[in-house]
């Protein structure tokens, strides 16, 4: 994820949208990151022993999973803020000399115009790249993968030790009652078949 | 000058306000309708013909699962459905119904080889038409192909709506940012695809617009003459429409999981449809074997389903009477906007009646020299 992220980042000064960028911020998380990574990443990584190490292996499995998440979605934000970041200037550029003066409710109008049309346009630029669909495919994907841990969690922890159904044990039944389903429909089909041939 | 439109503007969201707080109702899907078939969630909705004797062939129409099959039926002046009525054609509705996690294990198969054929059987019987027209909208119209190209003997004309087919096009954003979605990852976690997920997704297209215009743009369309009736009632008329389309906007059903994982995986990832290749339930669907005639409607400005993606189902199909027709219109437009009603169902109306007899009884209107047309609107 980390060397990802700051592969990413050269191919970003590349990209006219990302010029304007927060890269003090950028680096600052890269940084951050990468601290991370040789510190407390390869402590959490690090195999468990002892009693507990089912438990505690798979609770540290968390840990990686939310910071994948974590940096996913930091990633996407200071993306996004490139992105508004540049809108604002389009905005500024096309309205600057314009909102000088008294601000009346017609330049508010217009401001307000232009600032949906820009922002919109500048947004669907950005929405249409390959930098975007990697971004949201990437976040969505630790997203799901985090709460799935969760949920992990909640059923080996909670709900099979109290003896409550979990979701993938109702899921099994859904997928009986599914399959025994379509084979009614099918032999229902088949005997009407029978039936209008006779 | 500057005061007044300031005044203006606030009394505009106050009148439209003061609508809104009177909580209006606003009743969407009202043509007259009983449900003739159902079968799990799914229901068969048979609208009451308006006219003595309608056309011989029914139309089915099949809605995408996104959303629900009452945009074409909207409201009474806007409605889709209303219009074929009118029309004096019989009209069927598959509503999908809202799948729970019970549902999570359908597939595309049970979709089109079971409840779409279970429809088109109890439509057979009940109108003693052999055939029907199946028009499919948007992932419905792509399902009709399908269902036309494994059973198309029971299909007596196709007609899709905003259908895509080809799905390996870079001028639809959703086509894009399919390819980036770990779809295994998706379902294998939800099991259930919830809609709310697919409508961030939808919203996202145009977030700004979406999320602030639209609301923006709903106020401003409100007259400010609280003296006079009229004004007030065209005022109640315009946020009663437009709640019915955030209603329908954002009334979402989840979605099937297998049945998601397929359409996303063989559609719109691997492109398997237009080349032949994809299969249902181990039986490959030959887009050759649409032989009957076929009406592909398209609307230029759409940003969900380009028209990059529908126009190939014309040279994709062996169909020797197809015809294109695209409006300039949008996605949504080409069922509720003004053109929907003056001209698309008006289009789709004057092209279908002379193919709506049964066998033997028809066919005056009919171009002599059948071949693909495409008539831009």
């Amino acid at each position: 994820m980390v060397e990802k992220t700051q592969e990413r980042r050269d191919q970003q000064k590349n990209n006219s949208m990302e010029k304007s960028n927060f890269e003090s911020t950028q680096e600052f998380y890269d940084e951050w990151l990468k601290t991370y990574k040789a510190t407390i990443g390869k402590f959490i990584e690090m195999p468990a022993v002892g009693p507990a190490r089912e438990k505690s292996g798979k609770m540290m499995k968390g840990f990686s999973t939310f910071m994948n998440l974590y940096a996913a979605g930091m990633d996407t934000s200071s993306n996004l803020q490139t992105v508004f970041m540049e809108a604002m200037r389009k905005v500024h550029e096309k309205t600057g000399t314009e909102m000088n003066g008294e601000i009346t409710p017609e330049k508010y109008k217009e401001f307000y115009n232009t600032w949906i049309q820009t922002y919109s346009d500048t947004f669907k630029e950005y929405s249409r790249s390959d930098h975007f669909v990697a971004d949201m495919g990437k976040l969505n994907s630790y997203y799901i993968d985090f709460q799935q841990y969760q949920k992990d969690m909640l059923e080996e922890n909670y709900l099979k030790p109290m003896n409550i159904p979990t979701k993938t044990e109702i899921d099994e039944i859904n997928k009986e009652l599914y399959l025994l389903k379509k084979a009614v429909k099918e032999l229902t089909g088949q005997i009407k078949e029978l039936k209008e041939k006779k | 000058m500057n005061g007044l439109n300031l005044i203006e503007d606030h009394d505009k969201f106050k009148c439209g306000m003061e609508v809104i707080l009177k909580a209006p109702e606003f009743p969407v899907a009202t043509t007259p309708s009983e449900v003739v078939y159902t079968d799990d969630k799914m229901r068969l909705i048979h609208y009451i013909p308006i006219v003595e004797k309608p056309h011989s062939v029914p139309v089915l129409i099949v809605y995408a699962l996104v959303n629900r099959y009452y945009i074409l039926d909207l409201q009474p002046d806007k409605s889709v459905i209303k219009k074929l009525l009118e029309e004096g054609f019989d009209v069927y509705v598959i509503d999908w119904g809202y799948p729970s996690g019970s549902d999570r294990y359908l597939t595309l198969d049970d979709y089109v080889n079971c409840y779409m054929n279970n429809s088109i059987d109890t439509i057979r019987e009940r109108s003693g038409s052999d055939k029907i027209t199946l028009l499919g909208v948007c992932q419905g119209g792509t399902f009709s192909v399908m269902y036309s190209a494994l059973h198309p003997e029971k299909v007596k004309n196709l007609v899709t709506l905003v259908a895509p087919v080809d799905f390996d096009t870079d001028k639809g954003i959703l086509n894009l940012w399919a390819k980036g979605l770990d779809v295994d990852r998706i379902v294998d976690y939800y099991g259930i695809v919830p809609g709310d997920f697919l409508n961030s997704g939808f919203l996202l297209l145009d977030p700004f617009r979406l999320m602030i215009d639209k609301y923006v743009g709903m106020f401003d369309r409100i007259e400010c003459n609280p003296q006079d009736i009229a004004c007030n009632l065209r005022n109640e008329e315009i946020i009663k429409n437009f709640l019915r389309m955030e209603k329908w906007i954002f009334d979402s059903p989840d979605q099937a999981g297998e049945t998601f994982r397929q359409f996303m995986k063989d559609c719109y990832q691997k492109n398997l449809l237009i080349k032949n290749e994809m299969e249902l339930n181990g039986k490959k669907i030959n887009l050759k074997n649409i032989t009957m005639p076929l009406l592909n409607v398209m609307a230029e400005f759409d940003h969900l389903v380009p028209n990059d993606a529908s126009k190939p189902l014309s040279d994709a199909v062996s169909s020797t009477d197809k015809e294109t027709l695209i409006f300039p219109t949008g996605h949504i437009g080409i069922f509720v906007g003004s053109k929907s009603q003056k001209e698309v169902c008006p289009k789709i109306a004057v092209w279908l009646k002379p193919r709506s007899f049964l066998n033997g009884k028809r066919i005056k209107n009919i171009r002599k020299n059948r071949g693909s047309k495409v008539n831009k609107k």
